[in-house]
């Protein structure tokens, strides 16, 4: 039997269910302002635009709560972070009032280039005393605690000296990070790596979990990959509802990224979270 | 393995354009990992090797960077046709992004193309790649209200000459010696009767307007014009140079409160300067 959850430890509103904000689904937004919760924007695509782009991010920041989302930090990389990113980041999280700004625990290049890959850290000491390192100075760039993603993985490094969970909830202890949840990504790297995926979710302190992710993926038979490009499978709502129950309800969000189908069935499938939300003791 | 070292190893392997074996064999990856060692950094999965497991990301890369570069590049990915992915691969090995946002990865894509002799017809490549980045630029610059009509009316005559017009800071002004404009148009036919490639000799100006991209011609005497204006010229300098340029370029003095009026109604000017 698990404790009544408390929430989470940085104060962060469980902004109910929200969906990615994406570029198919402008139009509908400005011409119907559809009935949601809240909206993650991915970061990077905001970040050097003055043109409709950054004109719909602004319409929608004053209609409903946002939350920022990067896939550039390369929180775990070995070259010097980049603070002109992480200025125009702080920026744009304070312009549109995000609730938080989060990342993933990876990599995306090194010796100045950038792969757009979210490639996987090895789980060692050296990469743990070098990722909470970056990681407070993030956020004291940011002004706000960071909020760290759980990646999906395809490699597993032979020299690894923990699991993935351990490593990210002493990361999240040691840095005082918030973490975001990704379901889904829990269940592809438990396939690929062959662990049990509640063990990872059990491991994971509840009261630093500020968001959820969840999304669909690609069965290749021999493994399987993270391509945000479908509904979500059962298991990953049992391991949702599972998380739920530790966690309590925490902002959650169903990203389509894609072939990505129309606003109302994005939403129909994000919607599901409030069979297992409801379920809670409030 | 220390995690400098393993990351750049990783990253030699991800972005090399060949098979995987060719990237584990390849010299920026084995200096650093000899590829016989390879189960000593990276685990097999019950169903993957090592060198299967990393394939996944070495295989994603180059979608990666196709998916990026035809977002911008339509005309070109369309007149290249396959072989758009092999343009993508020569051009991300000479120039890899190295920013934060993949929306800057074609920037050099007009220079890569004019110093290449694999992509044909180049001086055609090379224009059309020109008009699609300066679409692609004009499309993310900052929004600016456009000039009324009634502020540049209302400048008293004899000011005039001492005044700057400011251009919205989408305006981008581009001299083509090919036909890639009406390529470009052409795009849209579902029946895909795309114009001969031929040289065509035109000017045109891409601006922004509530937040849509337009393309305006220019006659060979109204683009000097407007570059003088862009340029930040006197409004007195833009007209006595166009007096005075020779032939096809030189305009008439009836020109100008046409070609004003136009560029105003369009949307294309944001403000005026005067000097004292």
């Amino acid at each position: 039997m698990n404790p009544k959850p408390k929430g989470n430890r940085f104060g962060f509103k469980d902004l109910g269910i929200g969906i990615g904000l994406r570029t198919v689904h402008y139009a509908h937004i400005l011409a119907r302002a559809p009935k949601i919760d809240w909206f993650e924007i991915l970061a990077e695509n905001y970040l050097d635009t003055g043109g409709r782009p950054a004109y719909v991010l602004d319409q929608v920041a004053e209609r409903y709560p946002v939350a920022l989302h990067g896939v550039s930090m390369s929180i775990g990389s070995t070259d010097p972070l980049n603070r002109e990113h992480l200025k125009k980041l702080k920026a744009l999280a304070d312009r549109t009032k995000a609730h938080w700004v989060s990342d993933h625990l990876c990599w995306t290049g090194v010796l100045g280039r950038n792969t757009h890959d979210l490639l996987p850290m090895p789980y060692t000491e050296e990469a743990l005393t070098h990722t909470v390192k970056r990681a407070k100075q993030v956020s004291e760039i940011l002004e706000r605690p960071l909020v760290l993603e759980n990646p999906s993985s395809y490699v597993e490094f032979a020299h690894s000296t923990m699991p993935e969970w351990t490593f990210l909830a002493r990361l999240a202890e040691e840095a005082n990070c918030g973490l975001l949840l990704d379901v889904n990504n829990v269940y592809v790297s438990s396939f690929n790596h062959r662990f049990d995926p509640i063990e990872y979710i059990d491991a994971i302190p509840a009261d630093r979990v500020v968001q959820y992710h969840l999304a669909g993926h690609t069965h290749k038979g021999t493994h399987i990959i993270d391509t945000h490009s479908d509904h979500a499978v059962d298991e990953v709502w049992n391991l949702y509802a599972h998380s739920v129950k530790r966690t309590g309800r925490v902002a959650t969000l169903y990203e389509w990224d894609e072939d990505v189908p129309a606003f109302d069935v994005v939403l129909k499938e994000a919607r599901k979270a409030d069979r297992f939300r409801r379920a809670l003791p409030s | 393995m220390k995690l400098a070292v393993l990351q750049k190893w990783m990253q030699a392997v991800v972005v090399h354009p060949g098979t995987t074996e060719q990237a584990l064999r390849s010299s920026a990856a084995n200096r650093l990992l000899s590829s016989s060692d390879l189960q000593k950094v990276l685990l097999p999965s019950p169903t993957l090797s090592p060198a299967e497991r990393i394939a996944v990301y070495q295989e994603m890369y180059p979608l990666r960077m196709y998916d990026a570069l035809a977002v911008d590049y339509p005309g070109l990915e369309h007149f290249l046709g396959e072989r758009f992915r092999e343009f993508v691969a020569a051009y991300t090995t000479a120039h890899p992004s190295k920013g934060y946002t993949l929306n800057r990865l074609g920037d050099h894509v007009p220079a890569f193309l004019k110093r290449q002799r694999r992509f044909s017809p180049r001086p055609f490549l090379v224009d059309l790649a020109r008009l699609e980045l300066a679409l692609t630029q004009s499309f993310d610059e900052s929004e600016a209200d456009p000039l009324p009509a009634a502020d540049f009316e209302a400048i008293p005559p004899g000011r005039l000459a001492k005044t700057r017009l400011l251009t919205v800071p989408s305006v981008r002004l581009l001299s083509l010696d090919w036909n890639a404009g009406a390529y470009l148009d052409s795009l849209r036919d579902e029946n895909h009767r795309h114009p001969k490639i031929t040289k065509d000799r035109s000017f045109i100006v891409v601006f922004r307007r509530n937040y849509s991209i337009f393309r305006l011609s220019l006659s060979p005497s109204a683009y000097p014009v407007l570059e003088d204006i862009v340029a930040g010229q006197l409004l007195g300098r833009v007209v006595s140079r166009a007096l005075a340029r020779r032939g096809s370029k030189r305009a008439s003095p009836d020109d100008f409160t046409r070609w004003f009026r136009q560029w105003t109604s369009e949307g294309i000017f944001a403000g005026v300067k005067k000097t004292a």
